[in-house]
């Protein structure tokens, strides 16, 4: 299974392992990350799933598609290069050792 | 025997059955039951409303994000009636997402910045300088609730509708689909609302089909595929129906928090955090209670076996004062370490008007109406009385400006 890592807006790690197929979103709520309150269960209404991509897996994860930056407009917390919406990170074996670094504030 | 037993088996694992709860009680002090059922009781059935009630946070949650177990169709409600339509607030999947997506580009992050914040600030400002200053003012009927009705219907649009009828269209909506003991005069009366609310809209119609814009009866009738005219009417009706009291009530929430709570409006001011004070009202009091779903299969919550076809009202007004969650939370403290509530729901349906609520009302309206009125005094706070059980707000907030 491939392994996340969500680093808070503190520097604390977590690391956890997250099923193909589901969403960075999703690996954080079933595992209790905290950071990442995801009100609209992944549908891309709400921003409150914000995180920044560690530059070095940028490369791999992509950008923010047009739709997702334009609601990024809403997310409480600076948005960055590096920003995205983690529901619509798909999780697949080519992202084992993904780090995301969470902002400050959802909402 | 054998039979017996299995029945005395099954009996245990479905949710107990209350029967001291009333609708009443619900509407009066609905907190106090609810602390009781998160210490006791948090998957209950309440043989009084016919539905099993869930109060902890994580279950509520839960229900409302696992879209493919539990379904918004309620079949037994009088919504439907009411509305004269099936709604997309009871569709589930490709069909509420169609509905849903008919309306969502008016709500775009860019309309919001370009249209209708800015509309809500001219706004905001009219409706505060109407204000009678050195009298005694209820901002129920005299801001909160027109100011709402007035946004509204400029995004919806149909600005030609004045604020009393928006405001008396969306309590006719509320009262006739809360009308569960299905009594005539809430049908009748949201009847006559109907013919009123189809010729308005269908005034509108030819002149936006000329001259488009982003509002939202232009956005779904002007659409590559549009939806049917029925869901088109029945998509506004859900937002006048919901879009005037939440707005109003969480307004008048905060106002209340910040003005009984001195110190706090005091570093609020001094932070110029309002958005945390409105979350804080949104958390303390969530102008939508509970909200319903109903078991697509046979399931368990919190090892309480649910029947498919069981009716759950996941209440978040109860998950927002989780123990777990909140320390006193049915303090209202705007200076509390930030935990998110579930007032906007979540999933699927989560509120369409979120990111407008925010922006206008925690962004514009709390900064503004401290700037012009700093030394605005609550009269009588001890009056004012709390009332609902779906939704629920205060029925008057009686100020003193100066």
């Amino acid at each position: 299974m491939p392994k996340i890592t969500f680093v808070s807006p503190e520097g604390g790690r977590t690391t956890v392992e997250a099923s193909d197929g589901d969403s960075v979103m999703q690996t954080a709520l079933a595992n209790g990350v905290e950071g990442i309150v995801a009100e609209c269960g992944g549908a891309m209404m709400c921003a409150t799933c914000h995180c920044y991509v560690d530059e070095d897996w940028l490369a791999r994860t992509g950008t923010a598609s047009d739709e997702e930056r334009s609601m990024l407009d809403f997310a409480a917390s600076e948005v960055r290069p590096e920003s995205r919406l983690s529901c619509q990170i798909t999780v697949t074996g080519d992202l084992d050792g993904l780090t995301v670094h969470l902002p400050d504030a959802q909402i | 025997m054998c039979g017996m037993a299995w029945e005395g088996y099954a009996t245990m694992a479905f949710a107990p059955i209350d029967e001291t709860i009333n609708i009443d009680q619900l509407t009066r002090d609905p907190y106090s039951i609810y602390r009781r059922l998160r210490a006791e009781a948090p998957v209950v059935t309440v043989k009084s409303i016919g539905r099993t009630l869930l109060t902890k946070a994580a279950d509520t949650r839960a229900v409302k994000d696992n879209a493919a177990l539990f379904s918004n169709n309620d079949p037994n409600t009088p919504m439907q009636r009411a509305f004269q339509a099936h709604t997309l607030m009871r569709k589930d999947g490709e069909e509420h997402m169609r509905e849903r997506m008919a309306m969502t580009p008016t709500f775009s992050p860019a309309n919001l910045k370009t249209l209708w914040i800015p509309a809500y600030e001219k706004l905001a400002g009219e409706y505060l300088d109407r204000l009678p200053r050195d009298e005694v003012v209820d901002l129920f009927p005299a801001l909160a609730g027109p100011l709402a009705a007035r946004i509204l219907a400029i995004i919806l649009g149909i600005p030609d509708a004045t604020d009393e009828e928006m405001q008396y269209w969306s309590q006719a909506l509320i009262d006739g689909a809360g009308n569960f003991g299905y009594a005539d005069e809430p049908f009748a009366r949201v009847d006559a609302c109907h013919a009123a609310m189809n010729a308005m809209v269908e005034s509108r119609v030819p002149l936006l089909k000329a001259e488009p814009d982003q509002s939202a009866l232009s956005v779904m009738i002007n659409a590559e595929d549009p939806i049917p005219f029925s869901q088109v009417l029945a998509n506004l009706k859900i937002a006048i129906g919901g879009g005037i009291n939440e707005p109003r009530d969480s307004l008048l929430t905060v106002l209340f928090g910040l003005l009984t709570n001195p110190d706090q409006l005091d570093e609020i001011k001094r932070t110029g955090n309002w958005s945390t004070a409105f979350e804080e009202g949104l958390r303390w009091v969530a102008p939508i209670q509970a909200s319903s779903r109903c078991a697509r299969e046979d399931t368990q919550i919190r090892g309480v076996d649910i029947r498919k076809g069981e009716i759950l009202m996941t209440v978040q007004a109860s998950a927002n004062h989780d123990e777990e969650l909140f320390e006193d939370g049915h303090l209202y403290n705007a200076l509390r370490p930030k935990s998110p509530h579930q007032s906007f729901g979540s999933g699927p349906h989560h509120c369409m008007g979120t990111h407008l609520a925010r922006a206008t009302i925690g962004k514009i309206m709390l900064p503004m109406i401290f700037e012009r009125f700093p030394d605005m005094q609550l009269v009588e706070p001890e009056k004012v009385v709390w009332w609902g059980f779906g939704f629920r707000g205060p029925l008057s907030l009686p100020v003193k400006l100066n």
